[in-house]
């Protein structure tokens, strides 16, 4: 099983894309996301980020994701819920007060949190991170170590996730208890885990440094890649998408 | 051929030398394993072979490491990596890519290899790496020994001249362990590639390597050609590198045959043998 962040190999209409057009696509949706205010609107992209993952075969991927997303979702609506105090009362008890306003506010949230993050998720899925740091390069003139960078730090995600729960299990084999209920007591015990982690994240990180030098980095340039990249009409068509949705985000 | 004269490196915030005063010539064609037990300097050895000590790791550094006549202290380290390949002790982190292919292709890339040779090149690494179906496969999909073969195609495509790899074993199990030294030995015997080769398991470095260095505490013990170095297994066991059950058979074998010694557990199915006999 590949993570959530990994390429999934595929021969589709995203696949095929120029990786540049997927960039700007979804980058585009998530800018929409954040522009727009209208809670419709914002289902609209949600349903466009699995009509696309759907084109593009990832689909159990987003659902993965989306499912990941419910619990901090909830969370998060809950939190608007109880913090905002304006707007219609619909509920009172106590200090616990329901507004019209908060619901609102807690649902914006949460739609606007999942339209903008399954595009980047979906952009993860069909782009080879080597054809990202390609276009980054090559079209957009960014030089080659930030964008190594950028890949790298995209790479070690799993790798440090893999790393945490072993901590985690090691920890849990001593007898510390993770899996309480009590979230502050969860934080409170995680939390001074993350202190070697980031310390064998550095290491980890040296490492790979040294290893890239010692195959050629220094020496790479924009012209190294063997790799060229072409618009066909497909791109211009997604390019034009975009910047209507965008236009459509801001209008609503 | 690699020459290291007097060589000592104390790690800029250490207390204590992490090599002293090693003496060491590899000549060309050698096929040569480390040994010795952890924090010996294994892995210090391997970094002042391709340059990573003294260039990117802080202290000091007394003598000389000479790499096909270039002084590792004065040559820049991409200009030994042309000569040195270098596969390092943590596998994961010396991935640069996502995927099989441009594993293989980044190194050949920077070096500027022509476009037209990058294809066939990766083809015979992989290849050569025994891993030609691994083609387009995502690397976090990989197990651990296949990611290490990846991590060895990738620097094979690069044709080094000497190869020096760092516990290419460490967390697999025996088979896949001897499909590495296999490659290895393909490697030094049909190319002429000088092989260097950290390793903790002592009879499978007995059964591939022409030479064998025993390090401890930052100094070099025993060098020498594989049967010599084994004849010492009373030090050996002294210093904790773990004596193949073999060797002790084969010490009291000794003494039975007038002085043979097997090397590999074949070795020691003939002398049983003709003690038996
Ligand atoms: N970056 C560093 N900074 C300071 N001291 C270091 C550093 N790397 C290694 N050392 C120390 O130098 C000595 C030799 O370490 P080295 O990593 O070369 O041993 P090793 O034989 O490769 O061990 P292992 O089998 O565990 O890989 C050890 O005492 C170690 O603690
Ligand atoms: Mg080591």
């Amino acid at each position: 099983m590949t993570g959530f962040l990994d390429y999934v190999p595929g021969s589709s209409v995203l696949h095929r894309l120029d990786p540049l057009t997927k960039l700007v696509l979804s980058l585009g949706i998530c800018v929409a996301a954040f522009v727009s205010d209208d809670l419709i609107f914002l289902l609209v992209l949600i349903a466009l980020d699995i009509l696309l993952g759907v084109l593009g075969g990832v689909f159990q991927k987003a659902l993965r994701l989306l499912s990941g997303l419910l619990k901090l979702s909830v969370f998060l609506f809950l939190l608007q819920v109880l913090f905002v105090r304006s707007g219609t009362v619909l509920f009172e008890l106590g200090i616990l007060k329901i507004t019209l306003d908060g619901l609102f506010v807690g649902a914006r949230l949460v739609l606007r949190l999942t339209a903008a993050t399954l595009p980047l998720q979906l952009l993860l899925s069909v782009t080879q991170l080597s054809d990202l740091s390609g276009v980054l390069v090559q079209r957009l003139f960014v030089p080659y170590k930030y964008a190594f960078t950028l890949t790298t730090a995209i790479r070690f995600i799993p790798v440090f996730a893999a790393e945490m729960s072993g901590i985690i299990e090691a920890q849990t084999a001593r007898g510390v208890e993770f899996d309480t209920k009590n979230p502050v007591k969860k934080i409170g015990l995680i939390l001074p885990l993350c202190v070697p982690l980031l310390i064998s994240s550095v290491g980890k990180i040296h490492e790979s440094a040294a290893a890239a030098e010692l195959r050629g980095f220094t020496l790479r340039t924009r012209e190294s890649q063997s790799k060229r990249y072409v618009f066909v009409p497909a791109d211009y068509a997604f390019l034009i998408f975009t910047v209507l949705l965008i236009a459509a985000g801001i209008l609503f | 051929m690699i020459e290291i004269h007097g060589l000592s490196f104390r790690y800029a915030d250490a207390d204590r030398d992490a090599l002293q005063n090693i003496e060491l010539t590899v000549p060309d064609g050698d096929f040569l394993g480390i040994i010795g037990p952890s924090g010996a300097g294994k892995t210090t050895l391997v970094h002042s072979i391709c340059g990573l000590v003294p260039h990117r790791r802080g202290g000091d550094f007394y003598g000389s490491v000479t790499v096909d006549g270039m002084d590792t202290v004065e040559t820049e380290l991409t200009d030994l990596a042309r000569v040195v390949g270098t596969v390092l002790q943590d596998v994961d982190s010396q991935m640069v890519a996502a995927s099989v292919d441009d594993e293989l292709r980044f190194g050949l890339e920077n070096f500027g290899v022509p476009k037209d040779e990058i294809e066939p090149r990766m083809a015979e690494a992989l290849g050569a790496a025994g891993i030609s179906d691994l083609r387009g496969r995502v690397i976090g999909s990989l197990s651990g020994g296949q990611k290490q073969r990846v991590a060895i195609a990738a620097i094979l495509a690069l044709r080094p001249k000497i190869l020096v790899l760092d516990e290419p074993t460490g967390e697999l199990d025996p088979a896949v362990s001897e499909q590495i030294f296999r490659i290895l030995r393909e490697m030094n015997e049909r190319y002429g590639m000088t092989v260097v080769v950290v390793e903790q398991k002592i009879m499978l470095l007995s059964s591939y390597a022409k030479r064998l260095a025993v390090l401890n505490g930052g100094r070099l013990e025993i060098a020498g050609p594989v049967r010599e170095v084994l004849k010492e297994s009373g030090r050996l066991e002294e210093i904790g590198v773990n004596c193949p059950r073999v060797v002790t058979l084969s010490r009291h074998i000794r003494d039975l045959t007038g002085g043979k010694i097997a090397a590999t557990v074949e070795e020691a199915e003939a002398l049983v043998r003709e003690v038996l006999r």
